[in-house]
C-alpha cells in the first residue's frame, strides 16, 4: 500500500491511515446482541427537540473531566464539556466524546456469567445475580474453611476509577492483606520520588510558567487536565518556552522550542548534569537553599566530585553538552517560573525513583516550589469519607511476601523491594505467586475494572496466574482478556449509568465534582455498590461462621458478649446498605446546598456562584487571581522538616542510595541487531480500556510499530508490512510504520492493542500487544514494572 | 442574518482529534476513515533522526472553508450546494445527484460522500443541530482542549471573531484562487 499524504489522508503521530481493516466477527454467543454486532456502528445525529441535560464526569481515562450528557428519548446523543469544572476547563478530548460508543458498545458485558468450559476458553453460561452470588459464596467459603479463616488467601486488585473506592471498601471488610492496583504499573515511582524529596507529589502551574522542561512526559498525547490545556496555549513563543526531552519525536516535541532526542533510561544523567552546571556556576537560589534544603552540601559534593559534567552526560545521553549547559542556565534565569515537569507515567527505567528525586532537587535549587509559575501543592476542599468496616481477623496473615531469607532486595520475586507500600508490586507479587514462594496459599481473587493480562509486562505469566487461581471473580464492563479467564463475571454498569462516590479535586483552583447517573443501567448490569450489596448480604453471615470456627479471639468475644453484638462488627454487608446518592449527600452535607448543586451542575466549590464567570467564547474564570492556591505552605516543601530532602537517612537504612547518583548499569546499550522497545500513550486511546471503541478506532484503526525509516529500507520493510516483534518472554505481530521520528536502534508502539478476547469485535487480534513482549523487569525501590528495559528482535512476516 | 466564519488559533492544536469526534457525534457522521467533515492535517516529518525539522510537523485543523466564492457551489449542476442566509455553504440532500463535481472543484478536499444521506456532504457549522437549538458554538469549538476555534458572526463588529481578526494577523488558505474563505488561521 502506498502512503498517501493529503489533507484528508495523512500520517499522524501513530498512523491512522485509510483502509478499514477487515474486522473479525466473533462467533455469536451470549456476549453480544447478535443482530447489532455485525453492523457497522452508527451514531445518532443530535436532535433539536426536547432533551435532558445531565451533568456527569467522564471515565474514558483517569482525568475525570466534567461532561454534560444530552439525552433524547432515553438515549445519550452527545457528550459536551461542562465548563464549570476548573480541572477540565471546558473541554472533552476525543475519548471523552466517544464515551457514547462505549455505552452502546454491543460487546458490553450484559449478564452475570459462570464459566462453562476450560479456563480462558471464553465459554460461559448466563446465570441470575443470585446464582452468581451463591456460586461465589460457596467457593469462597470452601477456601476460607480450608485455609482456616486466613482472609489473605484472597487477592484483590483494581484499576483506577471513582468506584475503585467502593471496591476497596469490600477488600477492607473482607480482611485480606493482599491488595494490588495500578500504582506499580503506573505512577508509583514518580509519586514516591517527589514525596520523599518534597513531601508531596506536586502539580505544575503551567498557566504561569515561563520555562518548562518536559522530559519523558508527552502532554500533547498523554492528556492530563488541566496541564495539557494550560501548556499548549502558551508554547511556540507565546509565553512558555518548552524543552521536550524524549527518545522519540512525539506531538509534544512538535510543539516544543527544542527537542532533545535522549537515549532511553538516561534522563537521570541529564538532570545530574543540569545540577552540575547550576552548582558549579552558582546559578541556584542561594537563599532558598539556605532556608529550605537538607543535605545540600553532601549532594553538591557528590555531584561535583563525581564530575557529572555536561560533557560526561553527553556521552551517556547522546545529547550535546552545550545544549545541557544552555538549558541549565535558561532554567535558572527564568526561576522561579521554571518547571522541570514531574510527569505522571509508568516507570520506564530501573533508576526511575532516583531520577524523580534528582528532578525534585533540581526544581528545589531554582526555588520554584509552592509558588506561582513553579511546582505547586494547591489546596483541597475537605469532604467526609465513607465509613468503612475493618474487622480484625486474628487468623488473617500479613501481606504475602516472599520467604525473606531466600530473597535479596531488588531481585525478581522480592515483592516488597526496598520500600513496602499498600499498593504493592504487581509483577513481584504475581511472579512470587507463580513460583510458589509465598508463606501461605492464595487461592482466590476479586478483580475490579482491571485488565492485568494486557496491562502488565509478560502477559503469559499473568494468564498463568489467572489459571492457577481457584476462584477468579471479575467485575467489569467489557469482555477483556482478563475477564476471559474469570470463573465468575459480574457486569458493571457503564459510567454514564451510575452515580459514583463524590470526589474532591485539589489544585490551584480546588473543587468538588460528582459523576451523576445519566441513563438507567442497560441489560442486567449494576453499579459496584449494588453488586457488592448483593454479594456481601450472601457472604457475610456464613463467612462469620468460619471466623467463629477458627478465630479464638472471636470465640471468646462471642462467649462474653453474645453473637449478635460481635457479628455487628463483622457484618461485611454494612458498608453497602446505603445508596451512593445518600452517601454523596452525607459527604458534602457541611457545605450548604452543595449536594443539590452537585446533582444539578456536577461541580461545586465555595463561592462558585460569585467567582465563576465566562471571560470569552471559550474561556472561563474559576477563581479570582488572589484566591488561587499558588502558595499554601509558605514556599516550603511539604516534608516534615519543611526542607528539600537531598540525603534522607531512611533510604540508606533500606539499602537505597540516599542521594541520586549514576551507576554504570544504567548505561543504555542495545546488542547489535536488536532494538530497544518503547511503549507509550496516545490521545485517542486509554491503555487497553478503549481498544474496542468503534469511534476511536475510526481515528486510528490499529497500532503500528515505528521503525526508523533507514533501518526499514535496509531490511526491505515497507509501510503496512506485518512485523513480528519478539523478546525473551513472547511475541506479537503488528504492521510497520517506517519513520524518522524514532532512533535506528529503537522501536515503538502504543500500548493497549492486540487483545486476544474473541468477544471484542473490534479489538480482537487488532494490532500488537506490547506486554506480550515486555519483560518483567522489577524496579528495585518500589517494585514497579520497568517498561523500557526490553530489547526485541523484529522480523517481517 | 449573519455571516458566519471561524478563526483558528492553529498553533494551539495538539492533533488530538477531539474536534473530529465531537463533529461525528453531533452530526451523526457515519464511521469510516474517509467520511468525515473535519480533520487535522499534518505533513510527514522532515530530516533525519535526531535532526528533525520541528516545524515540518505543524498541525493544521481543517475542514470546509465556507468560501464566499465557493467553487463547489459554482459547479453544482442542480444547485444542491447553496449559500444559506448566514453565508454558510450548505447542501440540499434532495437536490444532490452525487455527480461529484463539487468534490473535484473544492480546492480544500472538504467534500465527501455520506452514505447515510446519499449526499456529497460537508461541514455546515452545526447549523441544523447546535445553531438551530440556539447554541452559539459549534461542536468542534466547544470540545477543543486547547481552544483552537472561535466561531462567530463576521458582520458583527462586536463579535469575538471580529475583534480577534482586527487585533491579530491571520491568513486564509489558497487565497490566490479567489475563493474568499471564511476560515482564518491566526498567526
Amino acid at each position: 500500500m502506498k502512503i498517501e499524504v493529503s489533507r484528508r489522508k495523512f500520517l499522524q503521530g501513530s498512523v491512522a491511515l485509510t483502509v478499514l481493516g477487515g474486522s473479525t466477527i466473533a462467533v455469536p454467543n451470549l456476549f453480544s446482541n447478535e443482530e447489532e454486532k455485525a453492523k457497522p456502528k452508527l451514531n445518532t445525529k443530535t436532535g433539536t427537540g426536547e432533551a435532558e441535560e445531565i451533568a456527569t464526569l467522564c471515565e474514558m481515562c483517569v482525568n475525570k473531566c466534567a461532561a454534560i450528557a444530552r439525552v433524547e428519548n432515553g438515549r445519550v446523543t452527545k457528550l459536551d464539556p461542562n465548563p464549570l469544572f476548573p480541572k477540565s476547563k471546558n473541554m472533552l478530548c476525543p475519548r471523552g466524546n466517544a464515551g457514547i460508543q462505549a455505552l452502546y458498545d454491543p460487546d458490553r458485558l450484559k449478564y452475570p456469567m459462570i464459566r462453562n468450559g476450560e479456563k480462558g476458553s471464553g465459554e460461559f453460561k448466563r446465570v441470575t445475580w443470585d446464582e452468581a452470588h451463591a456460586y461465589i459464596t460457596e467457593k469462597t467459603l470452601k477456601i476460607l474453611d480450608e485455609e482456616k479463616d486466613n482472609r489473605s488467601s484472597f487477592l484483590f486488585c483494581a484499576g483506577e476509577g471513582m468506584a475503585e473506592h467502593t471496591f476497596r471498601t469490600f477488600y477492607s471488610a473482607f480482611g485480606s492483606s493482599n491488595w494490588l492496583n495500578h500504582a506499580s504499573i503506573c505512577l508509583m515511582t514518580v509519586a514516591a520520588g517527589f514525596s520523599t524529596t518534597l513531601g508531596s507529589y506536586p502539580q505544575a502551574d503551567l498557566d504561569n510558567a515561563e520555562y518548562v522542561i518536559m522530559a519523558g512526559a508527552n502532554r500533547a498525547e498523554a492528556i492530563v487536565t488541566p496541564d495539557t490545556m494550560d501548556l499548549f496555549k502558551r508554547t511556540q513563543r507565546r509565553g512558555a518556552k518548552l524543552i521536550c526531552v524524549d527518545p522519540r519525536f512525539t506531538n509534544t516535541a512538535a510543539k516544543a522550542d527544542k527537542w532533545l532526542a535522549i537515549k532511553p533510561g538516561t534522563d537521570l544523567a541529564f538532570v545530574l548534569a543540569l545540577t552540575h552546571v547550576v552548582l558549579t556556576e552558582e546559578l541556584y537560589n542561594k537563599q532558598y537553599v539556605e532556608d529550605h534544603f537538607n543535605g545540600f552540601e553532601e549532594y553538591s559534593d557528590l555531584v561535583i566530585s563525581n564530575k557529572y559534567t555536561p560533557e560526561w552526560a553527553a556521552e551517556i545521553t547522546g545529547l550535546r553538552a552545550d545544549d545541557i549547559t544552555e538549558i541549565a542556565r535558561e532554567f535558572m534565569a527564568h526561576a522561579p517560573r521554571s518547571i522541570y515537569y514531574p510527569g505522571r507515567r509508568s516507570t520506564f527505567a530501573q533508576n526511575d525513583f532516583q531520577l524523580r528525586r534528582a528532578m525534585a532537587i533540581f526544581q528545589g535549587l531554582s526555588g520554584g516550589i509552592d509558588t506561582k509559575g513553579g511546582l505547586i501543592f494547591g489546596d483541597k476542599i475537605p469532604i467526609k469519607g465513607h465509613a468503612g468496616l475493618q474487622p480484625i481477623y486474628d487468623r488473617a496473615q500479613a501481606r504475602a511476601s516472599g520467604k525473606k531469607d531466600e530473597l535479596v532486595t531488588g531481585e525478581e520475586g522480592y515483592d516488597d523491594c526496598a520500600v513496602s507500600t499498600p499498593a504493592g508490586s504487581w509483577i513481584g507479587w504475581r511472579n512470587r505467586y507463580l513460583e510458589d514462594k509465598m508463606d501461605y496459599n492464595v487461592r482466590g481473587m476479586f478483580i475490579y475494572k482491571h485488565n492485568p493480562v494486557l496491562n502488565m509486562p509478560n502477559s503469559a505469566k499473568t494468564i498463568e496466574m489467572l489459571k492457577k487461581m481457584e476462584l477468579v471473580v471479575a467485575i467489569d464492563t467489557m469482555p477483556s482478556d482478563t475477564v476471559m479467564y474469570a470463573d465468575v463475571v459480574l457486569p458493571e454498569a457503564h459510567y454514564l449509568e451510575r452515580t459514583d462516590p463524590v470526589k474532591t479535586f485539589g489544585g490551584l483552583e480546588p473543587s468538588i465534582a460528582q459523576r451523576n447517573k445519566v441513563v438507567e443501567p442497560m441489560y442486567e448490569t449494576k453499579p459496584v455498590m449494588e453488586i457488592l450489596k448483593g454479594l456481601t448480604s450472601k457472604l457475610s453471615k456464613p463467612m462469620f461462621e468460619i471466623t467463629k470456627k477458627y478465630d479464638e479471639v472471636v470465640q471468646e468475644e462471642v462467649s462474653e458478649r453474645g453473637e449478635a453484638s460481635v457479628f455487628a462488627e463483622f457484618d461485611i454487608s454494612q458498608p453497602f446498605q446505603e445508596t451512593q446518592e445518600a452517601l454523596n449527600e452525607h459527604a458534602v452535607h457541611h457545605y450548604h446546598g452543595a449536594a443539590e448543586i452537585l446533582k444539578e451542575k456536577g461541580v461545586y466549590y465555595p463561592n462558585m456562584d460569585k467567582y465563576f464567570k465566562q471571560t470569552s467564547v471559550n474561556e472561563y474564570e474559576y477563581y479570582p487571581e488572589n484566591k488561587r492556591a499558588y502558595q499554601v505552605n509558605g514556599g516550603k516543601p511539604k516534608t516534615p522538616s519543611g526542607k528539600v530532602e537531598c540525603n534522607p537517612a531512611n533510604l540508606a537504612k533500606v539499602g537505597v542510595d540516599s542521594m541520586p547518583m549514576w551507576k554504570d548499569e544504567y548505561n543504555y546499550e542495545v546488542p547489535k541487531g536488536k532494538f530497544r522497545l518503547l511503549t507509550g500513550r496516545h490521545a485517542q486511546f486509554t491503555q487497553s480500556g478503549t481498544s474496542n471503541n468503534a469511534m476511536l478506532r475510526d481515528l486510528m484503526i490499529e497500532n503500528y510499530i515505528w521503525i526508523n525509516k533507514r533501518v526499514a529500507a535496509k531490511r526491505g520493510i515497507e509501510f503496512g508490512d506485518m512485523i513480528e516483534v519478539s523478546s525473551r518472554v513472547g511475541k506479537t505481530e503488528l504492521k510497520a510504520y517506517p519513520t524518522e521520528k524514532i532512533a535506528p536502534d529503537q522501536v515503538f508502539f502504543i500500548h493497549g492493542f492486540g487483545e486476544e478476547s474473541e468477544e471484542l469485535t473490534w479489538a480482537y487480534k487488532n494490532g500488537g500487544n506490547d506486554n506480550a513482549v515486555i519483560e518483567d523487569v522489577i524496579e528495585p525501590v518500589y517494585g514497579a514494572a520497568a517498561m523500557h528495559e526490553t530489547n526485541v528482535e523484529i522480523r517481517k512476516v | 442574518m449573519a455571516r458566519y466564519g471561524m478563526a483558528l488559533d492553529y498553533k494551539n492544536c495538539i492533533n488530538c482529534k477531539a474536534c473530529e469526534v465531537a463533529c461525528k457525534e453531533e452530526n451523526g457522521i457515519l464511521l469510516g476513515a474517509d467520511a468525515h467533515r473535519i480533520w487535522v492535517g499534518t505533513g510527514e516529518i522532515e530530516g533525519q533522526y535526531p535532526l528533525l525539522d520541528l516545524t515540518s510537523n505543524t498541525f493544521y485543523p481543517s475542514q470546509c472553508q465556507h468560501c464566499d466564492d465557493a467553487p463547489c457551489e459554482e459547479v453544482c449542476p442542480t444547485h444542491a450546494t447553496y449559500y444559506d442566509d448566514n453565508g454558510v455553504v450548505r447542501v440540499d440532500p434532495d437536490k444532490c445527484i452525487l455527480c461529484s463535481y463539487c468534490m473535484n472543484a473544492c480546492p480544500y478536499d472538504a467534500r465527501y460522500v455520506d452514505d447515510r444521506t446519499v449526499t456529497v456532504d460537508k461541514c455546515n457549522f452545526c447549523t441544523d443541530t447546535r445553531l438551530e437549538r440556539g447554541e452559539v458554538t459549534t461542536a468542534c469549538q466547544a470540545t477543543c482542549p486547547t481552544k483552537v476555534r472561535i466561531f462567530g458572526d463576521l458582520d458583527d463588529p462586536e463579535s469575538e471573531i471580529s475583534q480577534v481578526l482586527r487585533t491579530r494577523e491571520s491568513r486564509t488558505l489558497k487565497s490566490h484562487l479567489g475563493t474568499n474563505p471564511k476560515l482564518f488561521y491566526l498567526l
